[in-house]
């Protein structure tokens, strides 16, 4: 690296690497966010398209779709709250009292499902809730006329089978991380486990608990499969709004407006969490001095 | 714990299991088992509708990955050496494109494609020679394959830093005072030891791409992938045939996670 040749081969190898990333970048993701903030602006043409101008009318008129975002800014995080609920026992019990031989082989298998198909996983819920599923067996022991599909609940069950696993994992890294003579020392300290939990444990798995929930929370907001398949219509979010306006009603100026509007919502959680994560981080040092 | 550790597993799996054995139903209805056959399977693989959007699945998902898994290691080899505001604008854009939710994606892309594509397509038009047919920018293969590799080839990206950054430098330094040439380095010291991650970068982006439902939505144009054609049947009501398409897709799935895991655990291993 002191050679000024060799430096020189060396940024210029980083610029060929770089370039066919850098292009997919400029094209496939700057370029299109761009087009689509600029239409957001535009006034709508005849045939639904983009028909140039600057207005704001499109921002004005999210009202219209004041229900999906209703549903989507309530479903998202009740159903973040939910796998938070169901994952972290599932990842404690995992990270601190399973037998190591067999811990690897327990993670991969939770979260194995989550790369597959959600279409087919949200398909296999249809099936089940659906009127010759669960509301056929309730007839048999005397439940008659059960609904469960279209309905809220179908969508936060689906909601937490689909994302269980992604929330699953980072909190159980985090508390694979803690530091165990922490526990024991509570422990001999005379410390009840609830007490160990509540002072020790979670407060630690926090950092965890706070990824697992924005990677889930900023998944659910653009979530669309999960309403279209087990909310029948009725509980739809901002993303089948998004599908109706982009494929059925073609009017993408007001598509584009909703787009850039939920792009916003999100980068506002992020940034949040950046905070938080930020200041729990110094809050930390600051107790450790 | 453990009871609800049982419990847990099972929420994950038995739906996984349902659509696998209906599947193989013997009878005509989706939801009533009438004992075992394959027919269901034999009427999917007969479809030709199943067969062209199983082809067109594939060509695509092959594409993405072979595409993300080069692109998304020379990558993540180059991002080593960049350091300062450039490396934060890289990672920044990474994160960015994992992060954002598909049907942002598809939205956002198809939009600029179709408007860029009608801004081309008479330009084009015009500067072809008098008689020949021009060629037409539309929708298709490659816009989903381009828009599956922005998210895959970052995924790769950080799969090949996290091994990069576990990797023994004192190596490569080795082979460096050894007077080896920096290809030979790469393809004799590095190579070797990031390619358990490549494999799974590969495996994963192939996963993705295959099982991608929104994406493609928006900018397939008029090809259509398993996953479109499998949502459209859905639509139409639940056969069996729909099922068996289920299980042979999450088969496909599976089969690549389970080498995935292999190849990652490979490498916490050594």
């Amino acid at each position: 690296m002191t050679m000024r040749g060799v430096s020189k081969s060396n940024s210029w190898l980083t610029v060929v690497l770089l370039a066919p990333t850098t292009l997919w970048f400029l094209f496939m993701l700057i370029l299109p966010l761009i087009v689509i903030l600029v239409f957001s602006f535009g006034e709508r043409a005849a045939v639904g398209g983009y028909g140039g101008g600057f207005t704001f009318e499109h921002y004005l008129n999210l009202p219209a779709r004041l229900k999906a975002f209703q549903n989507t800014m309530t479903f998202a995080p009740v159903g973040t709250l939910l796998c938070l609920l169901v994952a972290y026992p599932l990842a404690y019990y995992l990270a601190l009292k399973v037998d190591s031989r067999y811990k690897l082989l327990l993670l991969v298998l939770v979260i194995v499902p989550f790369w597959t198909s959600l279409l087919i996983r949200t398909y296999a819920w249809i099936f089940i809730l659906g009127g010759r599923g669960i509301p056929s067996l309730l007839e048999l022991i005397g439940f008659e006329g059960v609904r469960l599909i279209n309905t809220p609940g179908a969508v936060l069950v689906g909601i937490v089978y689909g994302y269980l696993p992604l929330m699953v994992f980072p909190i159980f890294v985090s508390l694979e991380k803690l530091d165990k003579t922490l526990l024991e020392a509570s422990n001999d300290l005379g410390g009840s486990p609830f007490k160990t939990f509540m002072q020790i444990t979670l407060p630690l798995s926090m950092p965890g608990m706070a990824t697992g929930c924005m990677l889930v929370f900023i998944l659910l907001m653009g979530e669309f499969l999960i309403p279209a398949f087990l909310g029948g219509g009725k509980v739809f979010f901002i993303g089948n709004a998004l599908v109706d306006l982009f494929l059925q009603s073609r009017n993408w100026p007001f598509g584009s407006a909703v787009s850039i509007t939920l792009v916003v919502i999100m980068l506002v959680t992020v940034s949040f969490y950046m905070r938080m994560t930020l200041r729990s981080k110094t809050g930390r040092d600051e107790s450790l001095m | 714990m453990r009871i609800y550790a049982i419990a847990v597993y099972l929420f994950l799996y038995v739906p996984i299991g349902i659509i696998v054995l209906f599947s193989f139903n013997a009878g005509r209805h989706a939801s009533e088992l009438r004992g075992l056959s394959v027919q269901w399977y034999g009427k999917a693989l007969s479809n030709p509708f199943v067969g062209d959007a199983f082809f067109t699945s594939l060509v695509v998902a092959l594409s993405v990955a072979v595409l993300s898994s080069l692109l998304g290691t020379a990558a993540a080899l180059a991002l080593q050496r960049l350091k300062g505001s450039l490396r934060v604008l890289f990672d920044a854009l990474i994160y960015i494109s994992v992060m954002i939710p598909g049907i942002v994606i598809g939205i956002a892309t198809l939009v600029a494609l179709v408007t860029v594509f009608d801004f081309l397509n008479p330009l084009l038009a015009a500067l072809w020679p008098e008689g020949a047919k021009p060629p037409k920018l539309h929708m298709g293969y490659l816009s989903v394959i381009a828009a599956h590799t922005l998210f895959t080839m970052s995924l790769v990206i950080i799969l090949v830093r996290a091994r990069i950054a576990g990797m023994d430098r004192a190596l490569i330094e080795a082979s460096m005072d050894l007077y080896a040439t920096p290809w030979r380095t790469f393809y004799q010291v590095t190579l070797p030891q990031i390619y358990p991650a490549i494999l799974a970068g590969f495996l994963l982006a192939f996963t993705f791409s295959f099982d991608d439902f929104i994406i493609s939505f928006f900018v397939a144009g008029p090809n259509t992938t398993l996953p479109i054609y499998v949502f459209a049947s859905i639509r139409r009501g639940i056969t069996p045939e729909v099922n068996a398409i289920g299980t042979m897709v999450l088969a496909v799935s599976l089969i690549l996670l389970v080498a995935a895991q292999f190849l990652l655990r490979a490498r916490t291993r050594r």
